[in-house]
């Protein structure tokens, strides 16, 4: 279990994060979303011991992270590249030397994980002859290689197509399968909304809310009702139970009371209107993340 | 230390392979060969030819004497190198006769003529005129024959015996020879102690800012990209100092063992030069700890680069500290145990080529030798020290450059 534990980050004139704790566990992925300059580089470059915190600490199965410990971190940062005139396959030897893992057990690892994501063919070519998916695919092999218990991708998913984004989707729920104990930075909430099982929410150097998805979207969001009808529905307008109403050709969307249930408030609406759909809409993260955001 | 190999080792694997270093392997000693064999060859290929020279003596002393002495300097093929003519003509205005001969010059007709004559403080002049004065060598010798025949005339004149006088004309050369601390005697003068010292600091300041310049490129590199942040989320920020100052200090030294084979290869002449170093490995310590003590300051100040444009502007400034030695080169080796030089030797900055300029042209007590050796490896463990403070924060560092304040507060922060 990795664990996180009021992490504060001062600079000279400014404090990139305050106050900062959660723990993650293996075979969990953990959604660090945030908007830009939130805090979460920093917050990664401290789990990391990249860089050290004015206070706090991180904690890897109750021990304080070290050196020994970074051997079994892998990092996928947010800006990509790599060795340009280098080839593939030196790339990916050297990094993963730094993981204390043998040449030949490299040359291993690394056969095994350009057949895995289909680019083998290109594994003599200098990485300045790949295209820039390609690129992006050599960087995550050298993120995973050394079989790292904690690993840290910042916005993984950018410039990929879809089908690779599919493929590095699969690739890494099945890392988490392994056991991995996985943070994903992202801004794509959908991808962070499909992937994560615990989101911790940061804005501004401090936490906005934490905690499994179901949760932050119980406490947080407000789920909306949507309806398709025939007839005039204008009189949602001065309902009582209803706090918003978007008003649509065929259908609504709305919001109710938190006192009221949907399925009361459906049988209020039957005799007034025809329903051809009702249902009720999980509220998305994307809505959570920009009402967080601009409060 | 183990991630510090493998940072050496990727550093010189990646550069050595680099068209680059196979460029500058190769294509420095050329030039370093073309500066220094290229002038004797056009020098020689001036004293190619026969050359004809006027000489226009009013007085009517010395033509005769004058084409003697001067027909005795010949050529490789043994064709004489002066063709000496006589421009005088008894009966004509000496100021016609000049125009004459300037004329004669201006068309090429010869390339130059010595005018002597007496002027109205009944002094001699001696004048060489010419479209040309740049071959030094010519009118110097000129001046020699001529004074040597004017000598030789008065002392006639006196009575005084001219084979004598002849005889104590000729110069006397005097004869260098160098011995070291033991009384063992070697031969060398000036000029070759200046330019096998002047070769030994060129070497080391061509490495260090070659190498010094790859290094912050590489670093700027690595900062660009992120990769520096993969690297310091694997290994400590000391491993990558180490790493990278090792990785660069082996590929600096194949190179030197590269030239070094080029010039044996290409010119014994090269090996003359190596043979005159009596302190060789002394010499070859101050070279590497010169180069260590560079190489961390570049690693330091170029850590806090961004940009390609301010790496330039960086190497540039720090190679020019690098090369300041070489000012007070010439002052070094006519006074190497001057206060002055003293002084200098314990300056960390001016310590390996100070020491290199001292240990080659006198002995040095071994005291000073130990104890600037100490002195140049605590500035070494100084200048890491800070180096490595900077490195942890400036490789992490993006956009501007940190200010003066700034790099101070750096050094406040604990580790």
């Amino acid at each position: 279990m990795l664990t996180v534990k009021n992490l504060r980050k001062e600079y000279t004139n400014t404090v990139a994060i305050e106050n900062i704790s959660f723990s993650l566990q293996p075979g969990k992925i953990f959604g660090l979303i945030g908007p830009n300059g939130a805090g979460k580089t920093t917050t990664i470059r401290i789990i990391l011991n990249i860089i050290k915190p004015t206070s706090g600490e991180v904690l890897f199965d109750g021990k304080a992270m070290d050196r020994t410990i970074q051997n079994l971190t892998g990092y996928l940062p947010e800006e990509r590249g790599l060795y340009k005139k280098s080839t593939v396959s030196d790339v990916i030897s050297y990094l993963a030397s730094l993981k204390n893992v043998s040449s030949p057990k490299a040359a291993q690892l690394a056969n095994e994980w350009l057949a895995k994501l289909g680019i083998i063919e290109y594994k003599n070519k200098k990485i300045e002859e790949l295209s820039k998916g390609n690129q992006q695919k050599i960087q995550f092999i050298t993120a995973v290689l050394h079989n790292p218990k904690i690993l840290i991708l910042d916005e993984p998913f950018t410039g990929f197509d879809p089908i690779n984004q599919q493929l590095i989707k699969e690739t890494i729920l099945s890392l988490a399968g392994e056991g991995k104990i996985i943070v994903l930075s992202t801004h794509q909430m959908d991808l962070a909304e499909k992937l994560c099982n615990d989101i911790f929410l940061i804005n501004k150097g401090k936490e906005v809310c934490s905690g499994s998805l179901s949760e932050i979207k119980r406490l947080y969001g407000t789920p909306s009702i949507k309806i398709e009808y025939q007839g005039d529905a204008s009189f949602l307008n001065q309902n009582s139970d209803v706090t918003h109403v978007d008003m649509y050709q065929n259908y609504a969307e709305l919001q109710l009371r938190d006192s009221i249930n949907p399925s009361h408030f459906l049988r209020s609406l039957v005799d007034k209107i025809e329903i051809r759909h009702f249902s009720i809409i999980e509220p998305t993260l994307n809505k959570i993340f920009i009402d967080a955001v601009k409060d | 230390m183990k991630k510090a190999f493998a940072i050496a080792k990727w550093e010189f694997m990646e550069k050595i392979k680099s068209r680059a270093i196979i460029i500058s392997f190769f294509l420095t000693p050329l030039i370093i060969l073309g500066f220094s064999i290229l002038p004797s060859i056009f020098a020689e290929k001036d004293e190619a030819t026969t050359e004809a020279i006027g000489v226009l003596d009013d007085t009517q002393n010395y033509f005769s004497s004058l084409a003697e002495k001067l027909s005795e300097y010949k050529l490789e093929d043994k064709q004489p190198r002066y063709l000496v003519v006589n421009l005088y003509k008894s009966g004509v205005n000496i100021d016609s006769l000049k125009a004459d001969a300037n004329r004669n010059v201006v068309k090429k007709k010869m390339e130059g003529y010595i005018f002597l004559t007496v002027n109205g403080k009944k002094e001699t002049v001696f004048e060489y005129r010419s479209l040309s004065l740049g071959n030094f060598n010519d009118y110097k010798r000129f001046e020699d024959c001529f004074n040597k025949i004017r000598r030789l005339q008065e002392f006639k004149k006196a009575n005084i015996d001219t084979a004598l006088v002849s005889h104590l004309l000729n110069n006397i050369e005097i004869n260098t020879v160098k011995l070291d601390e033991k009384g063992k005697e070697s031969s060398a003068d000036f000029k070759s102690q200046y330019f096998s010292s002047f070769i030994f600091i060129m070497i080391l300041f061509m490495v260090i800012m070659m190498s010094g310049g790859m290094l912050v490129r590489s670093l700027v590199e690595e900062k660009s990209n992120r990769l520096i942040e993969i690297i310091v989320s694997s290994c400590k920020p000391d491993d990558i100092l180490k790493g990278k100052i090792l990785g660069l200090s082996g590929l600096t030294l194949t190179q030197i063992v590269v030239w070094a084979l080029i010039g044996t290869a290409f010119a014994g002449q090269g090996l003359v030069l190596f043979a005159s170093f009596q302190n060789l490995i002394l010499l070859l310590v101050y070279f590497i700890l010169g180069f260590v003590f560079y190489t961390a300051i570049f690693v330091g100040v170029g850590s806090v680069v961004t940009t390609e444009q301010e790496a330039q502007q960086i190497t540039g400034y720090l190679s020019m500290i690098t090369i300041s030695p070489l000012v007070i080169m010439i002052p070094a080796m006519q006074n190497p145990d001057s206060i002055l030089m003293r002084v200098f030797s314990y300056i960390p900055l001016t310590t390996p080529g100070v020491m290199i300029l001292r240990l080659n042209s006198a002995p040095i007590s071994t005291i000073e030798i130990a104890a600037t050796l100490a002195e140049l490896l605590l500035a070494i463990y100084v200048v890491i020290k800070i180096s490595s403070k900077i490195f942890r924060i400036g490789i992490l560092s993006y956009g501007k450059m940190p200010s003066i304040t700034e790099l101070f507060a750096w050094l406040r922060e604990k580790e």
